[in-house]
C-alpha cells in the first residue's frame, strides 16, 4: 500500500503521541490532554494562515504582528466598555486591514511577499508601539475569557473547537471552490494561471485576507486566554509557523500544501514540546529536537520518493 | 553614463541620497566623518554576512540560520581565548580556525541542500532551531567579556591603519574579494548562471549541486569570519546578542536589489542596502524622532523603498520590451 | 488513501476529546477537595510521597540569560540545603504564551509550589487560578504577579526605592545637579524596567530640577551591541550630555563600552543595573560608575525557601532572619517580601563578588 505524504505524517504523530505517553510520566493524565487542546488551537490558527499563503509560493513574515494588532483592536474596545461582539468584529477588522495592504502591495504593486512582509513586520510593529506605548491592555470580562478557557458543552475546550472549525473550511475553501483551485494553480505557476483567464491579483488579495482572518480568530483566541496584549503577542510563533507549514508537506515554492498536513505537524509539535517539558528537558533541547524532526522528516521525504522511482523503473523494466 | 542610470542599484542610492539630505539637515552631526565611520564600523557584521546571502539569494534560495552560525562560531572563539597564547599568532590561529569553523557548518546546510534535496529554507530553519538550541544549552546564555580575552586580540580590534578601523578593511576585503570570485572565476560565474535560468544552465554543463554546496558552504565561511568581527567589534561573546539579525541581513540583500527569485544581485548592490538600514537605524536618534514611532517610520520606509524600487524596475523592463517591438 | 488519513485523524481526536470528558471530572472534583486544603494534604499527595520531598516549581521569564542563570544557581543550592526537588524551568524567549504554557505543563507535573516572575503579569492570571484551583501553592519572585491571586510575592527590593536610588547614583556620579541625561532601556514593553524609570524620573523632577531627559527613553532590545550603538549616536547627537542610565543589565555594559572607546570617563557618567562579574572591566576605568542591583542568587534561594515555607503552611514574618539570604522586610499585606536594600558595585568591590 502506497501512504500519501500526509498520512505518514499523521502516523509520526501518532507514533510520538503512544511514544510520549509511554516514556513522559502525566503525559496521559487528563489534565495534560486538557492543557494541550488549550495550547493548540492558536498556534495552529497560525500555522495554517502561514500554509496558505505558503502554497501561493509566498510567505508572510508579518502574520504574527497582524495577530497582535488585532489583539490590540479587541483589547481597546474591551477596556472601553465595549461588548464581545464589537470587540470580535474590530479585532477582525484591524487584522483584514493589515491583510488588504499587505495583499495590495504584494498584487497590485507587484513586489515579492518576502519583502513587503519584511517591512510591515516592522511597520505593525511599530503601530502597536505607538498605540500601547510598549505596555499591556488587560482586564477583560470573563465571558470573554471563556473563549479561550472554558469548554464546548462543558466537555472539549471551545477554543479547540473553533480550530477544527476553521481548518475544515479552509479544507473546503482550498480544495471545493474555483478560488482555491487558483491558488493552488497560481502557485505552481504564475503566468499560466493568468493566461488562462485567471485574475491573479484577485487571487492573491483574497490569500493575504484570509490569513490576516485565520490570524484575528487567533488573536481573539490568545488575548482571551492570557488575558491581556503586549507588543510581542505569539511573535515566538513566527519561525515556528513556517516550520509547522513545511513539515506539514507544503511545499515552500507554491502550489502543494494541505491543511491536514499542517495540522498533524502542529500536532507533531505539541506533543513534543509538552512531552519534553514534562520529562524535565532544558527548554533549548526542544527547540534542538524541533529542529532535527524537521530536518529529519523532509529528509525521509526524498528517500522515500527516490526509493519509489527506482521501484517504478524496475517495474516498468519488468513490464518490457 | 546611461547604463550606470539604467542600474537597479541606482533607485536604492537615490532614497539613501535623500534620506542623508533630509537627516543632515535635522542634524548637523550626521554629515561627519566620526559619524560615517561610526555607522560602517557598526555594521561591518551586517555587512559581511550581507555579502553570504547575497550569493545565496541571487542561487534563489535563502539562509536563515547565518545568526545562529556566526553565534556559534564566536561562542568557539569565546572558548578558544583560554586556550590560546597571548602573541600575534593567536589572531592569525583565530583567522584560520573561526572560518573553518564556520565553513564546516555551512558545508552541513550546503549537503542537505544539494545531496538531499530539503529546500534551503527548511534545512536552514533545522539548523537554525538546532544551533541555537544547543549554544544557549552550552554556554547557559552566559557572556565572555573582555577581562578573558589576550592583549593581542584586544590590541587587533582597536588597531586603525590611516584613521580607519580595522574592520573596515575587513569589510572591504570580502567585499572584494566575493566581487571577485562572483566575476572573474569559474565558480562565481556559475552562481550567476544557475540564479539565471537554472535549466539552461544545467544543459550546459553547470554542476547545479557543488554551486549550490558552494554559496552555502562560502556563506559558512564568511559567518566564520563574521564572528571574529563581531567579537572584535563587542569586545565581548553574547549568546543572545544576534537574536533575529537574519531579517535584517535578508532585509539589507533584497533592498539592495537582490532578487528573492534568483538572478539578480549584486555586491554593490547589498552593500548600498545595509546602509539604507544603517542610515535609517543611526538617523533616528540624531533626528530625535520619539521612540514610539521609530518603528512605524523603519517599517513605512521599508514598504515604500521596495515598491518604488520594484514599480521603477517594471517601467524599464516595460521601456525594453517596447523598444524591441520598435526594433 | 484519504480513508486513512480520515480514521487517523478522527483517532487522535477521539483521544483527546475522550480525555477532555475525564479531566472535566476530575477537575471539579479535585477543585472541590481542594479549596479548602491546607498545605498538610499537599505533603501527603502521591507524587510528593513517593519522592519524599516537596516539588518546588521555580519560573524565570526566561532561561539562558546571565541574570536568571544567576538566580537558578541560588535556587538549585536552597532545592540541596532544605531538600525539596527544585524544578527552575521557563521559556527560551521573553514570551508571555510561552511561559504560559511552561507553567501549564508544570500543573500537568502536579508541583507543590509554582513561583513565576511573569513576563506579563495579566497573561499568567488565568494560569494562575488554574493552579489554585488544582491545589498548588502559588507566588511570584522578581517581578509582581496580580496580588489577588498569589499566596507570596518575592521581591528583590522596593521597585520605587529601586529607581530613585539609581537615579540619586547617578547625579552623585555626575558631581552636579545640573545638566543633560538619557535613558536607556532594555525594551519599552517590560514592566519593572518602566516602574523603575518612572520612580527615576519622578526622582529627578521632584529633587533635582536641574537634570533636563533629553528623549523618551530609548529601547535596547536586551543586547549590549544594540546598547552601545545608541550611546554613540545619543552622544553625538547631545554633546553636551551629562550622565546615562541604563535600566536592564546589558544595557549598562553598552553604554559604558561607547563612552569608554570615545574617551569620555570624566565627561559622561553611567549608571545602572548590571552584574558584577560583567561590567568588571567597565567599573575598572570609570566608564561605567555604578551598577546598582542585587544578588540574583540570593533571590532565588528566597523564593525557593519561602516556597518550602509556604507548602507546610507557614507565612514569613517582618524581620524574620533567613538562613543564607538574611533579614527580611514584609510589608502590611502580608504577604509582600522583600529581600533587602539595592546593592551597589563599584570599582573598588566588583571583585568581591561571583555571579
Amino acid at each position: 500500500m502506497k501512504l500519501s505524504k500526509e498520512s505518514v505524517l499523521g502516523l509520526i504523530a501518532l507514533a510520538t503521541f503512544l511514544l510520549l505517553a509511554v516514556i513522559a510520566p502525566g503525559f496521559l493524565s487528563s489534565n495534560n490532554i486538557n492543557s494541550m487542546m488549550f495550547q493548540l488551537p492558536e498556534f495552529g490558527l497560525i500555522a495554517l494562515a502561514m500554509m496558505v499563503v505558503i502554497v501561493t509560493g509566498g510567505i508572510d513574515l508579518s502574520i504574527t504582528y497582524i495577530a497582535a494588532l488585532s489583539g490590540v483592536g479587541a483589547a481597546l474596545m474591551l477596556t472601553n466598555g465595549y461588548g464581545i461582539l464589537p470587540a470580535i468584529i474590530v479585532a477582525i477588522l484591524f487584522a483584514l486591514a493589515c491583510g488588504a495592504f499587505n495583499g495590495f502591495v504584494v498584487s497590485k504593486i507587484g513586489v515579492s511577499p518576502i519583502l513587503v512582509t519584511l517591512g510591515t513586520m516592522v511597520l505593525f510593529e511599530g503601530i502597536i508601539l505607538a498605540i500601547t506605548k510598549g505596555s499591556s491592555i488587560s482586564g477583560f470580562s470573563e465571558g470573554y475569557s471563556l473563549i479561550g478557557n472554558g469548554y464546548y458543552l462543558g466537555l472539549v475546550p471551545l477554543s479547540i473547537v473553533i480550530f477544527a472549525v476553521f481548518a475544515i473550511i479552509t479544507a473546503i475553501l482550498l480544495s471545493k471552490t474555483s478560488w482555491g483551485r487558483s491558488v493552488y494553480m497560481y502557485g505552481s505557476n504564475e503566468t499560466a494561471t493568468l493566461f488562462s483567464g485567471v485574475k491573479n491579483s484577485r487571487v492573491l488579495m483574497k490569500v493575504y485576507l484570509y490569513a490576516s482572518l485565520l490570524a484575528a480568530i487567533s488573536a481573539i483566541i490568545m488575548t482571551s486566554r492570557y488575558n491581556s496584549v503586549k507588543v510581542d503577542l505569539g511573535s515566538s510563533y513566527l519561525l515556528q509557523s513556517v516550520a509547522a507549514a513545511v513539515l506539514g508537506g507544503t511545499n515552500i515554492h507554491g502550489g502543494y500544501g494541505k491543511v491536514i498536513g499542517t495540522v498533524y505537524a502542529v500536532m507533531i509539535f505539541q506533543f513534543i514540546r509538552n512531552g519534553l517539558n514534562l520529562l524535565g528537558f532544558h527548554s533549548s533541547l526542544v527547540d534542538v529536537v524541533i529542529g532535527a524532526i524537521l530536518i529529519l522528516v523532509l529528509a525521509m521525504n526524498f528517500f522515500s520518493d527516490k526509493f519509489k522511482k527506482i521501484a517504478e523503473t524496475k517495474n516498468a523494466g519488468k513490464a518490457a | 553614463m546611461k547604463a550606470l542610470l539604467k542600474q537597479k542599484e541606482i533607485s536604492i542610492l537615490a532614497i539613501i541620497l535623500l534620506i542623508g539630505a533630509v537627516l543632515s539637515f535635522v542634524s548637523p552631526v550626521f554629515l561627519t566623518i566620526g559619524n560615517f565611520l561610526d555607522i560602517i564600523e557598526g555594521n561591518v557584521v551586517i555587512g559581511i554576512l550581507a555579502i553570504g546571502m547575497t550569493l545565496i539569494i541571487i542561487t534563489s534560495d535563502i539562509d536563515v540560520s547565518v545568526a545562529a552560525l556566526t553565534t556559534a562560531v564566536a561562542v568557539s572563539i569565546g572558548y578558544l581565548f583560554t586556550f590560546l597564547p597571548d602573541s600575534w599568532i593567536s589572531v592569525l590561529l583565530l583567522f584560520l580556525i573561526a572560518p573553518v569553523i564556520g565553513l564546516v557548518m555551512g558545508l552541513i546546510n550546503g549537503l542537505l541542500v544539494s545531496i538531499i534535496e530539503i529546500p534551503a529554507i527548511v534545512v536552514t530553519l533545522g539548523t537554525l532551531n538546532i544551533i541555537a538550541g544547543l549554544v544557549l544549552y552550552i554556554t547557559n546564555g552566559n557572556y565572555v567579556n573582555s577581562t578573558n580575552f589576550p592583549q593581542s586580540f584586544m590590541a587587533f580590534a582597536n588597531y586603525e591603519l590611516l584613521g580607519l578601523p580595522i574592520l573596515i578593511y575587513l569589510l572591504a576585503v570580502v567585499a572584494i574579494g566575493t566581487w571577485f570570485i562572483l566575476k572573474h572565476t569559474l565558480i562565481g560565474r556559475s552562481v550567476l548562471a544557475i540564479g539565471g535560468n537554472t535549466q539552461s544552465s544545467v544543459r550546459v554543463g553547470i554542476d547545479y549541486k557543488k554551486v549550490k554546496l558552494f554559496v552555502f558552504a562560502y556563506m559558512g565561511f564568511l559567518a566564520g569570519i563574521a564572528a571574529i568581527a563581531q567579537t572584535a567589534y563587542t569586545k565581548a561573546v553574547d549568546p543572545n546578542g544576534m537574536l533575529g539579525l537574519e531579517l535584517t541581513v535578508i532585509a539589507a540583500v533584497v533592498l539592495g536589489g537582490a532578487n528573492i527569485h534568483g538572478g539578480r544581485g549584486s555586491i554593490h548592490g547589498t552593500l548600498l542596502g545595509v546602509l539604507l538600514l544603517a542610515i535609517m537605524q543611526n538617523g533616528m536618534i540624531l533626528a530625535r524622532i520619539d521612540t514610539y514611532w521609530q518603528n512605524v517610520v523603519t517599517g513605512a520606509i521599508i514598504v515604500i523603498a521596495v515598491s518604488y524600487d520594484h514599480l521603477s524596475y517594471k517601467r524599464s523592463q516595460d521601456k525594453l520590451a517596447k523598444i524591441e517591438v520598435e526594433a | 488513501m484519504k480513508k486513512l488519513t480520515m480514521i487517523l485523524f478522527a483517532a487522535l481526536l477521539l483521544v483527546g476529546i475522550l480525555a477532555g470528558c475525564v479531566a472535566e471530572n476530575s477537575g471539579s472534583s479535585d477543585s472541590g477537595g481542594d479549596a479548602e486544603a491546607g498545605g498538610e494534604s499537599e505533603g501527603e499527595s502521591v507524587q510528593a510521597g513517593g519522592e519524599d520531598g516537596l516539588d518546588i516549581a521555580v519560573v524565570p521569564k526566561l532561561v539562558g540569560i546571565p541574570y536568571f542563570n544567576a538566580s537558578e544557581s541560588g535556587a538549585i543550592e536552597a532545592g540541596e540545603d532544605l531538600e525539596v526537588n527544585v524544578n527552575y524551568t521557563g521559556p527560551t524567549q521573553a514570551d508571555a504564551s510561552a511561559q504560559v504554557k511552561v507553567i501549564e505543563d508544570l500543573i500537568s507535573k502536579n508541583v507543590d509550589v509554582i513561583a513565576v516572575a511573569p513576563n506579563d503579569p495579566a497573561s499568567v492570571e488565568p494560569v494562575l487560578k488554574k493552579a489554585k484551583e488544582q491545589g498548588i501553592h502559588v507566588m511570584d519572585w522578581d517581578t509582581p504577579a496580580d496580588k489577588e491571586l498569589v499566596d507570596l510575592s518575592v521581591k528583590q527590593v522596593d521597585d520605587e526605592e529601586f529607581g530613585r536610588h539609581m537615579a540619586k547614583k547617578l547625579v552623585e556620579a555626575m558631581g552636579t545637579e545640573e545638566g543633560e541625561i538619557a535613558i536607556l532601556t532594555g525594551g519599552l514593553s517590560a514592566a519593572n524596567l518602566n516602574l523603575w524609570i518612572e520612580a527615576a524620573q519622578k526622582e529627578f523632577d521632584e529633587n533635582y530640577p536641574g537634570i533636563e531627559i533629553v528623549s523618551e527613553k530609548i529601547p535596547t532590545e536586551e543586547k549590549q551591541q544594540v546598547a552601545y550603538q545608541k550611546t554613540l549616536d545619543l552622544l553625538k547627537s547631545y554633546p553636551d550630555l551629562k550622565g546615562v542610565l541604563a535600566v536592564s543589565t546589558p544595557a549598562p555594559l553598552g553604554a559604558a563600552q561607547a563612552v569608554q572607546e570615545e574617551g569620555l570617563q570624566d565627561e559622561v557618567s553611567v549608571v545602572g543595573s548590571a552584574l558584577p562579574t560583567d561590567s568588571a572591566p567597565f567599573l575598572e576605568d570609570g566608564s561605567l560608575d555604578t551598577a546598582v542591583l542585587w544578588d540574583p542568587g540570593k533571590l532565588g534561594y528566597l523564593t525557593v525557601a519561602l516556597g518550602k515555607m509556604l507548602a507546610e503552611g507557614e507565612m514569613p514574618e517582618d524581620g524574620q532572619e533567613i538562613e543564607g539570604v538574611g533579614e527580611i522586610t514584609v510589608k502590611e499585606d502580608g504577604k509582600t517580601v522583600i529581600m533587602g536594600p539595592p546593592a551597589d558595585f563599584t570599582k573598588e568591590n566588583a571583585a568581591d563578588f561571583d555571579f
